[in-house]
């Protein structure tokens, strides 16, 4: 999209009418709650899922403290199993999927150059669905919290066996989070696919703008698989369904195979917003350009589709013929090389860097290596006879608990300390993000590792007690400590981004020397965006207007404060 | 420590071996990405006066490092297959055991053929929140030679009735057992660890696992699908035993069933009570 004279790319073309002056009307916090404004709605998704993250590590160092001794009786078995399915629940349908699609939500319209998305009453929509789903969820603790795990399998979840609204409340909040995420991934789908900047091809665009795009495209494929699933138990519960019941012609397996299929895309959404932050965030604090763009793009795009292609490895132990099994082995295995592949070129980013070691870029360094462990450990379970070990014992609990730190806890949080300051105009305190970065790369492992080795000797997933002689005690009482100490180094960053939004220290638009769009904007942006939508003509946008800002001034010091040129 | 239970079984054998195989790649892979990250980082630090050298990748690097993943991919792809298949094969019962079963290609669900060596065919039942073990009559050619403690007036083999057992698996040594996982009500998932592999028990659909347990002994397991608020008590034990003490074993338990039966029964005929609501609406007032 270059045009012909080529002078330069500041120059408008489109004469745009912008009007942001207007006083509002009404109070601030409706103001806020109402917007269409993508910047409001993903502040407040990120805020609210922060916020879930908070109570998911509650109800899950509660669990811990249950699990602590062996026959411990701290904790009701009937309360074990509802924090257990309120609190899986609650990390990963309302905080890791919600957390990305918030961050895209701020993050994708700024870095394609676009002045908001699509469809913005219907971000609002999705933000409230959302919110709605949250409080259904708690509001239940009132009445009859969910009790069936979270994927409330039946013949368990029906009636029959659990006849309390518990299961209803599950399905009501889970359908109402599914939907809104899945309208907003139709959102910024279309977002992504028509307002990109003039000259934004594909390939040009940025790596988490990427995962964007790639992510919304997965919650559109798995998101209404999991509607229709969550539709069929609830006719099945009240309207005489006989969907996965076994004695009138149906079958449990086909909900297994639904929710599995999601969960599984859920697990993927841990990991590609985080691929796609840290392919930002090394990059810029390397000084280099992402080693192998191509790769690491096609990578994204091979990951959900070969994750989602291999659910039924989470099936390996049911009565299904082995060719399948075979099957989602070969998708499993094969994705080690994406996933290799994308390790590879960040490792190859950082050789030869100049690496500036901020807050983004630790978090992203946390990031890769508890990754490595995570998804080192997950290609173990890979295997069909390995997985028949270590399937449903407290071990693959732990191999995907490190995939959510890695992913979604390190990788968000690195997305959060990079793109605070546009979101505030401000900076996260860099000593409790080193501190909480710390604490949680202790816990992580302090937590984890012993929970492989007491999953090793057979210690069951998901159950409110386990009995002394079989040497597990002492694997218990430490990862209930590191728990604690895990928990604590992620309310430390929480409790950072609180502070920090207020009393942060002031930057300017660029801090960190990106290379993207978004850095173009001011910080905070207006509620447009950008006042002038520049010419797109390379992967590194604000690298061609420096130089072009460089090659007019004859100055480099507009450049290096990265004010906004027009 | 950092291994599963050690093997009884030949199918658990596979299983472990395979195992220490793949942690030793994973730990392989981590350690070499984590060692790789903080070499880089502590060795490109900025430092005044140097910047980054910009370095275009090179197409070749990329396709050697793909070729490499894929290349173990595909490897640990044919172990895994070549292993799975090797265990799901039942082998033939040791000297020791109870019957000579010739070997089976053996699927998730087998079809096992009908003939003459034959696996010692048990059936668990999952249920809220017990497993049941249903055991085979003593095959034709045991009882032609009667056994001192079986149950005397024992007919034909239908009458003998289904012995069964709670909570306890007992087995024969050294003898090849299929196990037929069925449930009543929800998923529950059947696992010793040390005997072979986990397998889910479902209702509407049967599913299949076997071991050979090497060693007499006792052998705890667990259930290990979350079934409810008692599934942590799901648990169960396999108690290993030499040939004639099963076949006592059995023998006591045909006979202990066998007597409680003939009780019942002598409760019914005498008193009426018991007797009536065994047919038509046994639940007065409610719906169908
Ligand atoms: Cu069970």
């Amino acid at each position: 999209m270059s045009d012909g004279n080529g002078s330069s790319t500041l120059s408008p073309h489109r004469p745009e009418l912008v009007s942001d002056a207007v006083p509002s009307r009404r109070p601030r916090w409706i103001e806020l709650t109402t917007s269409g404004d993508h910047k409001d709605q993903g502040r407040l998704m990120i805020g609210a899922s922060l916020a879930f993250l908070v109570l998911g590590l509650v109800e899950f160092v509660l669990m811990r403290a249950q699990l602590a001794v062996p026959q411990n009786t701290l904790i009701e078995p009937i309360t074990f199993d509802r924090l257990l399915s309120v609190g899986q629940t609650t990390l990963i349908v309302l905080f890791a999927v919600p957390f990305a699609i918030g961050l895209f939500t701020y993050v994708v319209p700024l870095q394609i150059g676009a002045r908001g998305t699509a469809f913005p009453r219907l971000g609002s929509f999705a933000l409230w669905l959302y919110l709605s789903a949250g409080a259904a969820l708690y509001v239940s603790f009132a009445y009859t919290p969910p009790e069936a795990n979270f994927n409330a399998l039946p013949p368990l979840s029906e009636p029959a066996f659990i006849s309390n609204n518990g299961v209803d409340v599950w399905i009501t909040s889970v359908g109402l989070a599914v939907l809104g995420m899945t309208l907003q991934a139709l959102n910024l789908t279309v977002t992504l696919r028509r307002m990109r900047a003039p000259g934004m091809a594909w390939r040009r665009l940025a790596p988490f703008s990427f995962a964007g795009a790639v992510s919304s495209w997965l919650l559109l494929a798995v998101g209404p698989l999991m509607l229709a699933a969550l539709t069929m138990l609830e006719i099945d519960r009240h309207f005489d369904g006989v969907f996965f019941d076994a004695g009138e012609g149906g079958a449990p397996i086909y909900y297994q195979h639904l929710s599995w299929i999601f969960f599984t895309g859920c697990y993927v959404l841990m990991l590609l917003p985080a691929i796609g932050a840290i392919s930002e965030i090394v990059p810029t604090f390397s000084g280099k350009p992402l080693f192998s763009r191509g790769a690491v793009l096609a990578s994204m795009v091979a990951i959900p589709v070969l994750g989602v292609l291999a659910w039924m490895q989470n099936m390996f132990t049911a009565s299904i013929p082995v060719g399948w099994l075979y099957g989602a082995m070969l998708m499993a295995l094969l994705l080690l090389l994406p996933l290799g592949l994308t390790f590879y070129n960040w490792l190859a980013t950082l050789a030869g860097g100049a690496i500036r070691l901020r807050a983004p870029m630790l978090f992203a360094l946390g990031a890769i290596s508890t990754l490595a462990f995570g998804l080192a450990g997950e290609l173990i379970q890979a295997v069909i006879p390995v997985n028949w070990l270590l399937a449903d014992t407290v071990a693959a609990t732990a191999e995907t608990a490190y995939v959510l730190v890695g992913g979604s806890v390190l990788g968000g949080l690195a997305a959060l300390h990079y793109w605070f300051p546009k979101m505030t105009g401000r900076l996260m305190g860099e000593s409790m993000a080193g501190l909480s970065l710390l604490l949680i790369l202790v816990g992580v492992h302090l937590t984890f590792i012993p929970m492989f080795l007491a999953g090793l000797e057979g210690q069951p997933v998901d159950a409110y007690r386990f009995f002394e002689g079989q040497g597990l005690d002492t694997y218990n009482l430490i990862a209930t400590i590191g728990s604690v100490v895990l928990s604590i180094g992620i309310l430390v960053s929480v409790i950072n981004a609180a502070r920090s939004a207020s009393r942060g220290v002031e930057v300017g638009p660029d801090p960190w020397h990106g290379e993207t769009l978004e850095w173009y904007a001011p910080s905070p942006p207006p509620e447009h965006n950008f006042d002038v939508i520049p010419d797109v003509r390379s992967a590194e946008p604000l690298r061609d207007i420096r130089d072009a800002v460089l090659a007019r001034e004859g100055s480099s010091e507009q450049a290096e404060q990265g004010a906004p040129v027009a | 420590m950092l291994g599963p239970e050690s093997a009884h079984s030949p199918n658990a054998e596979d299983l472990n071996a395979l195992y220490w195989v793949m942690l030793a790649i994973a730990a392989v892979l981590a350690l070499a990405a984590n060692a790789a990250l903080v070499a880089l980082v502590v060795r490109h630090r900025a430092v005044r006066g140097r910047s980054a050298r910009r370095v275009r990748s090179r197409g070749r690097a990329q396709f050697i490092v793909a070729g490499g993943l894929t290349a173990i991919a595909i490897v640990i792809f044919a172990a895994g297959v070549i292993v799975t298949h090797s265990a799901s094969k039942l082998d033939s019962a040791g000297a020791d055991g109870l019957q000579a079963s010739r070997p089976l290609t053996a699927q998730r669900t087998l079809d096992v053929p009908s003939g003459d060596p034959q696996p010692l065919k048990i059936t668990a039942v999952g249920q809220q929140w017990i497993w049941r073990y249903e055991y085979p009559a003593p095959a034709a050619d045991q009882s032609s030679s009667p056994n001192p403690s079986a149950p005397a007036g024992t007919g034909a083999s239908a009458s003998f009735p289904q012995t069964f057992s709670y909570y306890e698996l007992v087995v024969p040594v050294d003898t090849t057992v299929l196990l037929t996982l069925d449930s009543t009500d929800v998923l529950h998932r059947w696992w010793v660890p040390g005997l072979g592999a986990k397998a889910d028990a479902i209702p509407g659909t049967l599913n299949q696992t076997w071991f050979r347990a090497d060693e007499e002994g006792v052998y705890d397991g667990a259930s290990y699908a979350f079934s409810g608020a008692g599934y942590p008590a799901m648990r169960t034990r396999v108690r290993v035993v030499d040939v004639p003490q099963y076949q006592q074993w059995l023998a006591e338990q045909a006979q202990g069933i066998q007597k409680g039966q003939a009780f019942v029964q002598a409760q019914l005929a005498e008193g009426g009570a018991l007797v009536d609501n065994s047919e038509g609406d046994e639940a007065p007032g409610g719906s169908e």
